[in-house]
This record gives structure tokens, sequence and C-alpha cells, in this order.
């Protein structure tokens, strides 16, 4: 089976090119990733926007464009909606709700489950909370946990919206680019996957220059050398103390 | 243009020297200009414009369905609306949807349908609008090369870029990318659209009558300006991108 991993992979594209829908990206022995897709004469092509990645006889496209698609396992910033007494509707902007289910109360069974009961109790339709999408199938609604350390009501702080799919960029490299904006902002922040943005923080200058950072990240998200750049910009903004 | 009270049948509409009617060369396309990301609430938008067409193309989904019941448990729900605007034509257009629109969105909707990957987003709709601003010929081949875009704009996953254009008959000659008085008295009209990566053609109309022969001419003529149109595609998806890199590499 190894074999046919040898290469024989013939490539049309560079690495980090700016793609098209239909592109040719490469022919041969490759494992196609995401934002691809292999036609009848065994061509990979891109189906988006975006750019190409390849590593170890992979190839891949990263979206420019495009709406949240919910994944299981993805922490997503949501609005509670609608309330019943076992399930919660809410807004994770995408192209369906999401539901969570509120567990069974069990009495006497430890303080633990008692307080993830208190958790979802806690809560009320318009409340934003940070939740981590436990599975979705593609075809039924998908499902929201509010179960884990962090997770929950987010209380206080700022939201701003950016594009889902430049999440990946605004995160950076293990993270570096949120990490600069944390050091800069001197606050918490949590980039959702889902595009939306908590700031911990209630000075409208904080807010003002990550909103600027965060529009440029969308803008200058095809091009490199973007997390140094987000630096300097934060440092001019926010005044180099540090 | 002949006369100032009723259009009136242009005495000559090609000359023997293969001139047209708007000084075009018979394989001469009309200029075309388009601009991706133009509307700010949509998902995907595109303006184009082509010839004296001007058109503006929607794209909003993959979003809920409503009404409920129409939503497919396997893919979604493609819908299109294409709508001419009442200050769109010579004499004011009706407005409201016709026969004649109703028609052109069912056409639009199947020509864009083949390079969707429809199976990726069950339950949900992706709507489509086509609004024509301005109409002079050709608008439905218009409607599909800046929707096809907006699309992509949108981020919905897609087969290849789907790019159209007409070919027309006049007297002995064929004529690529049809116009206003090509359109109303002409012998033929062929619309054609493709998805050029995958030679896949999604649109074949016939209006008039045409040998087999000059059929195939035609429709050789028509693949020809669909290659045309897909350049000009690719060029304006990519330019927001290339104008933000010479911008960025400008300031360092």
């Amino acid at each position: 089976m190894k074999k046919s991993a040898s290469s024989k992979a013939e490539f049309f594209v560079k690495d980090r090119e700016l793609v098209l829908p239909g592109q040719a990206l490469a022919k041969g022995s490759l494992k196609p990733d995401k934002g691809v897709y292999v036609d009848e004469e065994g061509v990979v092509r891109s189906y988006m926007v975006g750019l190409v990645e390849i590593s170890n006889e992979r190839v891949g496209v990263i979206p420019l464009r495009g709406g949240y698609v919910p994944k299981a396992g993805d922490l997503v910033i949501a609005r509670i909606e609608k309330m019943s007494q076992r399930i919660i509707f809410a807004d994770i902007n995408s192209y369906c709700k999401a539901i969570m289910i509120v567990p069974r109360p069990e009495p006497r069974r430890g303080g633990r489950r008692h307080s993830l009961l208190a958790k979802y109790e806690a809560l009320a339709p318009g409340d934003v909370v940070l939740a981590k999408i436990m599975s979705y199938d593609g075809v039924s609604n998908p499902l929201l946990s509010i179960k884990g350390e962090g997770l929950g009501k987010l209380v206080g702080g700022s939201l701003i919206m950016i594009e889902p799919s430049k999440v990946p960029r605004a995160l950076g490299k293990r993270q570096s680019m949120l990490q600069v904006l944390k050091q800069k902002a001197k606050c918490d922040i949590i980039i959702a996957q889902n595009g939306i943005v908590w700031i911990n923080s209630n000075d409208p200058k904080v807010i003002g220059a990550i909103e600027k950072a965060l529009r440029k990240i969308e803008r200058e998200s095809h091009l490199s050398g973007l997390t140094e750049r987000i630096g300097q910009l934060l440092d001019s903004l926010l005044g180099r103390k540090s | 243009m002949n006369s100032i009270f009723t259009e009136e049948k242009p005495e000559i509409l090609i000359q023997e020297d293969g001139t047209r009617i708007d000084g075009r060369k018979p394989d001469e396309m009309r200029p075309i200009s388009i601009e991706v990301g133009v509307l700010r609430k949509a998902n995907g938008s595109a303006y184009l414009e082509w010839g004296g067409n001007r058109v503006l193309a929607a794209v909003y989904g993959p979003r809920e369905v409503h009404p409920r019941h129409l939503a497919l448990p396997d893919r979604a729900l493609i819908r299109c609306r294409y709508n001419m605007a009442p200050f769109s034509t010579e004499e004011r257009k009706r407005p409201g949807p016709d026969r004649r629109s109703i028609e052109l969105s069912k056409v639009i909707r199947e020509a864009l349908l083949p390079a969707v990957f429809v199976e990726r987003f069950p339950n949900t709709s992706i709507d489509i609008f086509v609004e024509i601003l301005r109409s002079d010929a050709g608008t439905r081949i218009a409607g599909i090369t800046a929707a096809s875009l907006a699309l992509a704009d949108a981020g919905i996953p897609l087969r290849g870029l789907v790019s159209g254009c007409t070919v027309g008959k006049v007297g002995d000659w064929l004529v690529l990318d049809v116009g206003h008085e090509e359109d109303m008295w002409g012998d033929a009209d062929i619309p054609l659209a493709m998805i050029m990566e995958t030679k896949e053609i999604t649109l074949l109309q016939s209006d008039g009558t045409l040998t087999p022969e000059e059929f195939r001419e035609a429709l050789d003529l028509a693949i020809k300006g669909c290659t045309y149109v897909y350049e000009l595609q690719k060029e304006a998806l990519r330019r927001p991108y290339i104008a933000v890199e010479k911008e960025v590499k400008g300031e360092e």
C-alpha cells in the first residue's frame, strides 16, 4: 500500500499560492486534503478561493472565503436562543442552529455533576457562552457542551465578529498571533472557530486596537509576515509599554 | 439608433467585409469588466459590465431554508432569482416576475448547479440573486458569469467557475457575443455556458436556424468566447488579493 506513495506526483502550483475554484493543483499519487477534489482524470483541483498547502504528499487548500462549517471538537462562541427543560438552542454563526442537552439531575452523586447542571441552569436566552462542539454528522444539529474548564457563560468583555475563514490566521501557527494580541492588549482574548472573538476588556482603546488588528488580519490573511505587522500596529496604537 | 421614435431594423446588420453594426469584427467581444465582492451584506457578490449590460449578482448561503419544508435532507437547495430592474430596458419594464424572468431564473440555476458541491450542505439553501440593472442582449450569460463569481466569493465549494458566451448568426456570418441589434434582427442566437476547467457544458440553447456545420462552428466560436471570459473572471477574483499584496509591499 505504501509503495503508491513513492512520489510520482506532479505539482502545477507552488506552496502558499493563491488558487481559484477548479484550478488544477497536482496529479499523481497524493493525498487530497481539505479544500480539494479529484476529478475523473485523477487531477487534484481546488474547490474554492484559497491558498495551497503542500506537505508530505498532501495537497490542500486553506479557504480565504466562506462561512463557518461546524466540526466536532471546535471551540465556538454561541448565543443562547431558545430554552426548554432539556434542550437549549444556540446560534453558532453558521447555517444551522446548535443544540445543548441539559443533563438530568442526579441527586447525591457527588458535587461535580451538580455543578455542571447548575452551569446549565444559570443560562438564559441571550447569554453568550463558550462551548465545545461534541458531535456533528452534517445532517442533524451539532451538539454543544459547556462541560469542561473555562467553558460556559462569558461574563463581561466585548465581542467582535471576524470572517470564520480567517480564524486560522487570527490564531496563527501554534497560536502565535493570538499570543501577540494577548500580550499587546494585556487582556484575555478568545478566538472561537466560528469567527467570534471575545475580549475580556472594557477599555475602548484596547478594544478598538484589537478590532483594527483583526480587520488587518482579515484583509491581509493571504500574505506572509503578518504576525510581525500586527505587532507593530498594536505597538503604535497602544503605545510601546513593555 | 435608426429612428428617433421607434427602433427599426437597420438595413445592413453586417457589412460584406464582416464589420458588424457596432463596428466589431465577427469574432470580437464587447468590452467586459468585472468586480468581485461589491456587496457587504451578501456572502458573495459580483458586479459585471458586459457591453451595455450591467449585472449585479449576490449569493446568500449556505443558510437555513425558508420555508422549512423545501429543505432537502441530502443536499443544499439552490434557488435563483433573475430580475430585471424597471429601468433596465428602453420601455419601463413592469416590475415583478414574468414568464421570461421565471424561465431565465431556471436556466441560470441549472447552468450553475453542476458546478456546486451541493451534497456538502444538506438541509440548507444557497440563494442566488441576479439583478439586471441595464440590459443589452445576452443578459442570461452575463448573469451566469457574474453569479458564478459571486458563488466563488461566498466560499461555496465549486468544481470550477462557470463562464458564458453567445454566438449568433447574422446573414452568412457567425458572430461572437451577440449585440442588441443582432439579437433583435439576427438569424440565430446560441447562448452557451461551461465549466472551463472540466470542459463541461452546462447551458446550451439555440434560437433560430443553423445548418449542422454552422452549429459546430458556432460551438467552437462560443467556446473561444468562454475561454476569454474565463480569463477575465480569474483576474477579477484574484484582483482584490493582489491589490492588498501590492499595498502591503509598498509600505515596507
